[in-house]
Parts: structure tokens; sequence; C-alpha cells
């Protein structure tokens, strides 16, 4: 299949920019509040934002090593652009202001002023003012335009990676309160709320859902399947995006069917079960914090590894981001769900029957999964062994194309428009030209995002995990008697009423 | 924060039109912000799914699981959108009087 990218480069309709730019936002708001984005932010301290921003990005390099970057990319940018024909918000409004090196240059050329011997020397001869409040507003804009897919870094010449400048600046927004109130929000109540997760959802909320689910099982599959809870010692310590636990109960059966069918020894901590980390989004605080909280439970049960949901930013983060601020090499080995199934599946662990799924599938890379080349083949390899009818989207795999919703803009619901009219529109067209019944995207953030997606761009495509589909496929060994079903699994099931108290 | 107002009464509300004090609820509540979600008319389908949400709130604090709400209810995924368009979590939610769901939902 061509790729949609090659045949279909328009630029927006006047209609379709109207609406994917419209802001919803108060003028009041946008008064008060002197920031031009479409996103809600908290009220903040508006008074002398480019000293306090200045200020945020002298600490920020110096406690991290974000300045050996930016040192080696303001040498080696040359601002050629080639990394426009991999964008897909540019492919969409052809905007020069959406090209990436462009979005870069935003943050790279206020380093090179401000933190560079010779920026400073080039200001005093040239009487360059300095950072500007119009400037901050920019950046605080095309920040949150980008979906860091991360694709433009393979077409840069010089390595660079874009994607990285708008995760700093979006670091250094935060730091002077410019950061979407949706992420802000959530975790806050990730890290110092009651719950302790960013869906707000308390433990004997989440001890109820877990017995609905079984209960669900054994209605109608017949067969009884645990979500252990506090399991000291258990191999699998399990995280996924927490939503998973409102929104997505087919994936979560799933999953659980694997870990009964080969025996897995799991674990859901009611200490922490949130695997989301917005922190990759826009604060590396954030991030490090919320990697603790993952550590301190992984601690407490004892648990050998970490087992990650289907969710791509929050298995990124724990994969790549967990050894650094845990524990380095000693920190425990990360796991993704995909990984996990494909293993067994391989080594004839679980049982998939190839009769259920009839329909066209076809198969979403979640970026955070497919551009580090991590997690690519080992879906395909599943779902080609149950499902006939199973049709690539082109492209794929390492450079396939974002849902339109990555970069924590997902959970913006204000942005909606602009995330189904311009981040992804050649999404919308990539599924439609499959002609597929199921799309498979093992991602919260992808889920909900296609979800929106077909419904607004009117694509005919159902949006579901990979163990959605496996649920309906898998054959469980039937319960050996009634009464010999609470010890019978190796990682011992459990009443689920053992981990809380309603 | 902003204030809604319909059926003689005035709401604090959130940005997104959620009750900004999920106590105050009522059932006029729903009647008066059925309109902000595309509902004409709230039929015994609708407060069944509202009823069911309030209740689950106000015993775990938190809306159920989606899945749950279709299968206690009765109605399929399908049929809760076509009552409530923009789905159970949103929608739904916001007639139960429930705060804005946070996080990937």
């Amino acid at each position: 299949m061509a790729s949609v990218m090659k045949v279909l480069s328009k630029p927006l309709t006047p209609e379709e920019r109207e609406k994917a730019f419209k802001s919803s936002k108060k003028v009041e708001v946008l008064a008060r509040q002197r920031l031009p984005v479409r996103y809600h932010v908290e009220d903040f301290d508006v008074e002398d934002r480019p000293r306090r921003f200045l200020e945020a990005f002298a600490s920020i390099l110096k406690h991290t090593n974000y300045r050996l970057a930016l040192d080696h990319y303001i040498r080696v940018t040359t601002r050629c652009a080639r990394c426009a024909v991999a964008c897909p918000i540019y492919d969409a409004t052809h905007d020069p202001h959406d090209i990436p090196c462009y979005r870069s240059e935003l943050l790279l050329s206020i380093y090179r002023r401000h933190f560079t011997v010779s920026g400073v020397l080039r200001a005093r001869l040239l009487g360059d003012p300095g950072l500007t409040d119009e400037k901050i507003q920019e950046l605080a804009d095309s920040y949150y335009n980008c979906t860091a897919c991360r694709r433009c870094h393979f077409e840069c010449p010089m390595g660079i990676d874009h994607a990285l400048i708008t995760h700093l600046g979006r670091y250094i927004l935060s730091e002077i309160g410019i950061a979407p109130r949706a992420l802000v929000v959530s975790t806050r109540e990730q890290l110092t709320g009651a719950t302790g997760n960013t869906s707000a959802i308390p433990v004997p909320a989440l001890i109820d859902t877990l017995e609905f689910l079984t209960e669900d099982i054994q209605d109608e599959k017949g067969i009884h399947v645990p979500f252990p809870v506090d399991q000291e010692g258990a191999e699998y310590i399990f995280f996924t995006a927490v939503s998973d636990y409102m929104m997505e109960a087919e994936t979560l059966k799933g999953i659980a069917a694997v870990m009964k069918a080969t025996g897995g020894s799991w674990t859901i901590g009611t200490g922490y079960y949130d695997g989301i980390n917005y922190g990759l989004f826009y604060s590396d605080q954030v991030m490090e914090h919320a990697l603790q909280k993952m550590q301190v439970e992984a601690k407490r049960l004892g648990a050998k590894k970490i087992l990650m949901g289907e969710c791509g930013h929050a298995s990124r983060t724990a994969k790549y981001f967990y050894p650094t601020y845990c524990g380095g090499k000693d920190a425990l080995p990360v796991i993704s769900i995909l990984e996990y199934t494909q293993q067994a599946l391989k080594e004839g662990r679980i049982k998939l029957d190839p009769s259920i799924v009839t329909e066209r599938v076809t198969y979403h890379d979640p970026c955070n999964f497919s551009r580090t080349g991590w997690i690519v083949n080992q879906p395909r390899e599943v779902l080609k062994a149950f499902c006939a009818d199973y049709e690539e989207m082109a492209p794929n795999g390492r450079s396939n194309l974002c849902c339109g919703g990555g970069g924590g803009t997902v959970s913006i619901d204000e942005v909606r428009p602009y995330r189904t009219t311009v981040s992804g529109r050649l999404k919308a067209e990539q599924i439609r030209r499959t002609g597929a019944h199921y799309c498979v995207a093992p991602c919260a953030n992808c889920k909900k995002q296609l979800r929106e997606l077909v419904e607004d761009q009117g694509v005919e495509c159902e949006i579901l995990g990979l163990h959605d589909l496996i649920y309906k496929a898998i054959i469980l060994p039937p319960d050996p008697k009634p009464e010999e079903e609470l010890d019978e699994t190796a990682g011992g099931s459990v009443k689920l009423s053992k981990g809380g108290e309603s | 924060m902003p204030n809604y107002e319909a059926g003689g009464r005035v709401y604090e509300v959130d940005e997104d039109g959620f009750l900004q004090d999920p106590d105050l609820w009522s059932d006029d509540v729903a009647k008066d912000f059925m309109s902000t979600e595309g509902i004409s008319e709230l039929t015994e389908e609708h407060w069944k799914v509202i009823h069911y949400i309030r209740n689950y709130y106000l015993q775990f604090g938190i809306a159920p699981m989606v899945r749950k709400v279709c299968k206690q209810t009765g109605f399929s995924l399908k049929e809760i959108y076509n009552l409530f368009p923009s789905g159970p979590a949103k929608g739904a939610c916001k007639l139960a009087g429930l705060p804005k769901p946070t996080g990937c939902v």
C-alpha cells in the first residue's frame, strides 16, 4: 500500500483550518493570562515572565545534562527543513512555523543568546534586548502543537532530536506555571492526592472493578481468571494506564487470561497501580517522582520484574527512564505485556483460536513503542498467528505516523478539533485505506485519540487493544474443580477482598 | 470560576461545564445540563444510567468502569453513546454531577 504521505499532501481547507484552531477559551482568561494558547492553563504569575523563564532554564541546565545536547545542536543545526517531509502536522498546515527545526530554533535561539559566551557578546554588540514575552507566548503555543512523535529525527541529516528540544521547552515552561491544566491536575492527584493516581480511582473502586472483571470472564468463558492483588513475592508487578480500569475492560480481561494461561506470577499493588507518567510530556521532575512511586511499590511487594500494560508512553517511561532515576543497573527489568504475550505464544504456552476473528485487522504502532524499534514485530507476530485477514498501514513500524494525540495532547479535551483535524488527519486516512474492521492500538493514549479521530473523520473502524482481540480468541484450559480454584495458579490466585477495605 | 445558568438556577462549573461541587447534585442538575450535551429529553433510559453512575460515585468516589455501566444497566456501549453523545465518561458523568474525569479518560 502506498504511503499516505506521498498520496495525500494537500493543506487544510480554510474551513478545516478554522475548526482546528478555534479556541474555546474565554476572552477574559486570555487577557488575564496573556497567553494565546488553546489549552487551559491554571492561573499563574504573569509578571516578569522572560526573567523567570531564563532563571528556570539556567537552573535546569545546572542540574541536568541538557547542556551537552544543546551545545551540540546549536553547532550543527542548519535549519535545512528536511524534517518537514516527516512531520504530519506540517503536512496538514503547510505552515513554516510547524517545521520541526523551526520549532526547535525557538528554544535553541534562546539558549544561544543567553547561555553561550558568543551569544552574550554578540547581543552586546548588536544591542539585542534578549528574550521577550512574545517569544514565550509563541513557545507555549508551538510546543503543544507538536505531538512529540519523534518521526522528524529520522530525517535530520545532523541527527537532531527535535522532540527532546520540545520536551525541554515544555519542562522550562512548566517551571514558570505554563502547562496544560489537564496534565497538571492529573499529576497533582497522582503525586500528592488521596488516591495517588491520575484518574483518581480509590482502592475500593479498583478492587470492585477487578472483582467485576473476574465475574465478567466467568460469565463469558466459564473460567475463573483472577486479578491477583498485593501478592508479595510475585514475579511481575503490573502497572498500566490507570484509566484502563475505567475504560478498557476487554484489554484487562485479555491480559489476565494470558497470565492465567501461562501460569504467570503477577500482582497489582494497591499502594500504587498507575503506569501513567505525564512527566514524559512536560516535566522531568514529575517523571522522576512518578517513577519513584513505582519503585517503592515494587520494593514493598518484593516483585522481581515490572510488567507494563498496553500503554506506549507509560512503557517507554518505565523502560528507558526508570533505570535513570531508580537504581541504574540494579533497577528491576521492565517488560511490556506485548513482549510477554509474544514470548508465551512462541513457546506454545497460549493457544489462540484462528477461527474467531475473521474480520480484517490492522495494527497501529504507538510511537513510544515503535520509534526506537523496541516493539514493532512482537504484536504483529501475535496478530498474524490468529487473524487471517491482516493488513498493514503504510508507513508503519519505526516510521509509523502518530495517532495525532501524542505528547500528552490526547488528555487535553479542548484541543480535540486540532487533534482530529490536523495531527491525526493522515492517520485517519491510513486507517480508512486498510478497510479494516478492527484497528489494534495497544496504548491507552492512542485508543482514546483514534476513537475520537474515527468518529470526527467518519471512518468505520473499531479501535481496540491487542489483548481485546486475544481475549476473544484465547483458549483457556478448563478449571479443575470449583473448590480447587483458590490455589491452582503458579502465582497463587487471591481473594480480591484482601487488598482493600470498602 | 464560570457560572452556568439554566432553569432559573445558577451553577458554579469548571471550564468544561462540569458541576464544581458534586455534592450539590439533584435531578434538576441533570435536567438543566442536558442541553449542553445535545440531549433534548431525559428518558427513563437516561435516568437509569445517570442514577447508576451517581450511586456508584456516592459509594466509591469515582465513576464505574464503562463495561460495568453497560452490564448493570443492560445497555450496549452503542446505546449508551446514543443516549449520551459525548459518551459515558463525559456526558453521562456530567449529568450525574461527577467531577470531570482526569488522566487518559
